[in-house]
């Protein structure tokens, strides 16, 4: 393999020229051997014998270079090379790689999380076939991936010619118990899928099996569950014995029959499921004949031949007939079976995508707007530098390097900035990205996202890297490379010669995107702190929450005075102000409505919350009217005492006074009449945007909620005091959960949080920058007329002429830049309007204040090199020649 | 032979008519042996010196044969051209 010893003799260089030397030696030796022979002296014989030789160096090249790969090796000598030059200035080189490398390295990690959250398809058996059902309501995107199980049902049979139908249910967090947890409970992932779910996904199992159709059977005597591969390491160190275990989920108990296989982890990217657990076995399998209970996603494989189109018409007429079955009077959302789509389901359904996904695509916009800018830093240093080594292109232009020789040796030095650079963007990625997962997962809804560093995500900064090279290094190379020998070297030491206008230009550049940046994260940045100071209309601020739940079940008097004599003891705890119950927090992201009916008004929606006596004084809401539950409202039963917000009394009850006004609702036939005795301010709950919903408010009659505790103590010591207290109270009582009532509410922001976090981030990254090439710019002016300087001080000129010269083209790009910049920056922000808040791009705050923040680090920027252009000693400016 | 030999080996077959630049002989050397026409090793002599030692592959035989005929044709041809002039 005569092109492999060429390729290793690169590395040897040195190794092959002693052969070659060696073997001329020989032969120079072996003829004086010879001439001596004939009787010269030693010291002739050798002269004769090397003349006759010829020219050893020139035949020794010859040689090299054919026992070498020349392309290879001149690129090894100009990596070389290239790294001895930039280790030269290493102050410069270093800021080089570093915005490089932030820049590449922001770019990278955005790719890694589009990639696992957007772009890749599941790991499953053709992905592509792979549908799920989808109602497109304008209201809630989230709630129309869900239906009922009769609707499941009757689709499976109607479309069984076109796809494999099965069913899965959304992925919650649930209490369970494990077999090796001596009675601890914890937080599984479970998920209810249907008993050909496994099958038709295409999934086995790796240890025992996996769910199959006779599991999915209300009448189970011995439900059984699938647990994950990874549950299966990470919780329980891969047990072996594993089958035939049992896990409490939910006060019921469930054999696991096998492990999935290594690698799935459900079809919604984002989160992993530990448990899989057939539908017929949950606790919704009470509502397999409710028609109005949605709590299944509908999912099906295509099979050959069938499309997805085909597909629409035949869901839809289902939906239509099961509601026309129902009476026609399937709540707003069932009825718009118009809007039922056959959605795509390669890339599976994904809440975390929903939530998070045109975010990132946004950041992503914005980091890539930070690695142009950081190119044009580097273009300018390397224009700078390019400049300074004319005489050296000109030297080797004039031994014979051909201009690719030297377009390849600038070339080279620039790819070893973006080398250098992409390695450390990688290295800041991988550790970045974890974290970035973390700011989007909480404590209900953790997210896992399986971002790593695979080939793709190599391949696309390798890609970046190369594209990047060229957009900052081709240019100057091109213009480093045109050196011709005869009037460089003529003309003397005129070593800095770049070109000022391209230097100008890339000013604009830097300017123009860092000012855009800075815009948009101005208004992301102040839409989310609008959202921070909006009126929730309750102090979330030192509540507590606590989850309580009673197992047993109780009479409705014996409840009710459960939960009385909780609240009390919690109330005379030391350090507790206030105490309330609800059947649920507010911002938990659960909600209850109802069709409530007014005499003389017709029917109306209500959102609908149970609460105690006290919870409005807990929750710092305001009374406007009437007055808040008392305990002997829990023994009024006709008609039963409710609170209504303003919204409520607004929207519905406007003209009469709200307190004393009398409403009904008709529950299973039966007719249930209230009255009004309290009108409270608008509370927000599940979102901070957006209007207040009307609510009413009715007594809770049972012990199973969260408990709200205003206080300064830590939750964890309220936690501690309330595990010890609850089941004094009643043996079957319990805390499961503790969390913060501020926790609640944040969560609900994390979108904009991650949006303001992180443009923050790289606006700061984007005005450094920009700084740090202005800073670049000007002084090498500075250097380059400072001769032009140091004579027009000598000859008397003020010392603000000689800024106005130097720095005055400079400011004009400057300002051209500020107007490009918030020209494409309002452009940019018609992209991000969805996330904002209260917060108008086109206003003089909005564009004003990136505006003059960018001005004023320019001019910090610019401030040291222009004094440093009036402190030019004329006498040593003059001599530097 | 070792390249020193070749070399001795042209002056004397032919008589000292033929002379090499002498050290032009082993960028061609080498190219044959990237070639793959000669392959080559190092040995050391007698007088303990380090030589490489070049030696004809079968491909390179049957080049040096078609080189050859070629060459003669073209010698024969020359030479007719010669005797009609």
């Amino acid at each position: 393999m005569s092109w492999w010893s060429r390729l290793t003799n690169v590395l040897r260089s040195e190794r092959l020229d002693q052969d070659l030397d060696d073997e001329q030696r020989f032969h120079i030796e072996s003829r004086a051997e010879d001439l001596e022979r004939e009787g010269l002296s030693r010291q002739d014989a050798l002269e004769q014998a090397s003349r006759r030789f010829g020219r050893p160096l020139n035949l020794r090249e010859d040689s090299h270079d054919v026992k070498v790969m020349t392309r290879i090796e001149s690129l090894v000598r100009d990596l070389r090379f290239g790294f001895r030059t930039l280790l030269k200035d290493p102050v410069v080189s270093l800021a080089a790689v570093i915005s490089l490398g932030l820049a590449i390295g922001a770019c990278t990690g955005a790719f890694s999380l589009i990639d696992a959250l957007i772009l890749r398809q599941l790991p499953l058996r053709e992905p592509e076939r792979l549908v799920y059902l989808n109602r497109a309501t304008a209201k809630d995107p989230t709630s129309s991936t869900i239906f009922s199980y009769p609707f499941f049902d009757r689709v499976r049979q109607t479309v069984s010619s076109h796809m494999e139908t099965f069913s899965m249910s959304e992925q919650s967090l649930r209490q369970a118990v494990l077999y090796d947890a001596g009675g601890v409970e914890e937080k599984l992932v479970a998920q209810f899928v249907s008993g050909n779910a496994f099958d038709v996904l295409g999934v086995g199992p790796s240890v025992g099996r996996v769910l199959a159709p006779s599991d999915d059977v209300t009448a189970s005597e011995n439900p059984v569950a699938v647990i994950s591969h990874a549950f299966w390491k990470r919780r329980l160190g891969a047990d072996p014995g594993v089958l035939g275990r049992s896990i409490q989920l939910e006060q019921k108990s469930y054999q696991i029959v096998g492990v999935a296989e290594a690698g799935f982890t459900g079809a919604q990217p984002g989160v992993l499921t530990d448990i899989w657990i057939p539908n017929l076995t949950s606790r919704f399998a009470e509502s397999i004949r409710n028609p109005h209970m949605g709590w299944l996603q509908v999912w099906g494989r295509l099979l050959p031949g069938a499309t997805r189109q085909a597909l629409q018409p035949i869901v839809r007429t289902t939906l239509a007939n099961l509601d026309e079955e129902d009476g026609g009077k399937a709540r707003g959302e069932l009825a718009a079976a118009s809007a039922l789509d056959v959605v795509d389901a390669s890339t599976g359904l994904s809440r975390v995508r929903q939530d998070f996904g045109r975010p990132l695509l946004a950041l992503a916009a914005i980091a890539g707007l930070v690695l142009l800018i950081a190119c044009s830093n580097v273009a300018n240093l390397l224009l700078a530098r390019g400049a300074a080594r004319r005489r050296e292109m000109a030297l080797r232009a004039s031994i014979g390097a051909g201009r690719g020789r030297l377009l390849q040796q600038a070339l080279v030095e620039s790819s070893v900035l973006t080398l250098a650079g992409t390695g450390l963007g990688v290295l800041g990625a991988f550790s970045a990205v974890p974290l970035i997962i973390a700011m989007l997962s909480t404590n209900e809804h953790p997210v896992y996202l399986d971002a790593r560093l695979d080939w793709r995500v190599l391949l696309f900064a390798v890609a970046l890297g190369s594209v990047t090279t060229m957009l900052f290094g081709l240019v100057p190379a091109l213009r480093a490379s045109a050196a011709t020998p005869g009037e460089t070297i003529a003309h003397g030491d005129q070593r800095h010669t770049a070109s000022p206008g391209m230097a100008r230009s890339l000013v604009v550049v830097q300017i123009g995107f860092s000012l855009m940046i800075l815009f948009v994260a101005g208004l992301l940045l102040r839409s989310f702190d609008r959202l921070l100071s909006v009126d929730l209309g309750f102090t979330p601020e030192r509540v507590s929450l606590l989850s309580v739940e009673v197992r047993d079940r109780l009479e409705a008097a014996q409840a009710s005075e459960v939960a009385r004599q909780m609240l009390s003891r919690v109330e005379s705890m030391p350090g507790v102000e206030s105490a309330s119950m609800s059947g649920w927090a507010l911002f938990r992201g659960w909600s209850w409505g109802n069709t409530v009916d007014i005499p003389g008004r017709g029917s109306v929606q209500s959102r609908r919350l149970a609460v105690s006596s006290g919870f409005f004084r807990t929750m710092n809401i305001r009374i406007l009217d009437g007055r808040e539950f008392v305990p002997k409202d829990a023994a009024a039963l006709s008609p039963i005492p409710v609170i209504v917000n303003e919204t409520f009394a607004r929207k519905y009850l406007s003209g009469e006074r709200a307190v004393g006004s009398r409403l009904t609702t008709t529950n299973r036939g039966q007719l249930i009449s209230y009255e009004i005795v309290g009108m409270t301010a608008d509370a927000r709950d599940g979102s901070v945007r957006g209007e207040a919903d009307p609510y009413l408010f009715s007594l809770i009659g049972d012990a199973n909620g969260a408990v709200e505790i205003r206080s300064s103590l830590d939750p964890r010591t309220l936690a501690d005091y309330l595990r010890k207290e609850l089941p004094l109270v009643h043996p079957s009582l319990r805390l499961v959960d503790v969390t913060r009532q501020t926790s609640l509410v944040d969560n609900t922001l994390l979108r904009e949080r991650l949006l303001a976090v992180l443009s923050g981030f790289f606006a700061a990254l984007g005005l450094v920058l920009a700084a740090v090439g202005l800073y670049g710019v000007l002084s090498y002016a500075v250097v380059r007329r400072t001769r032009e300087i140091g004579i027009r001080l000598a000859l008397g000129a003020p010392a603000t002429a000689v800024m106005r010269s130097i720095g005055g083209r400079v400011a004009l790009a400057i300002a051209a830049g500020v107007v490009s910049g918030l020209a494409g920056g309002l452009y940019f922000a018609r992209f991000v309007e969805t996330f904002l808040y209260e917060t108008e791009p086109v206003s003089l705050s909005s564009m004003g204040l990136p505006v003059v923040c960018l001005l004023i680090v320019a001019f910090v920027a610019i401030w040291s090199p222009m004094r440093r252009a009036t402190c030019v000693d004329p006498v040593e400016a003059l001599r530097t020649d | 032979m070792h390249g020193y030999a070749i070399t001795t080996h042209i002056e004397t077959s032919s008589s000292d008519i033929l002379r090499v630049e002498e050290g032009s002989l082993y960028p061609a050397l080498h190219r044959l042996e990237e070639a793959r026409l000669v392959k080559a090793r190092w040995m050391v002599t007698p007088k303990n010196r380090r030589a490489r030692v070049y030696e004809i592959t079968p491909a390179g035989r049957h080049r040096l044969e078609t080189d050859e005929q070629r060459w003669r044709a073209v010698t024969v041809a020359v030479g007719q051209v010669l005797e009609r002039i």
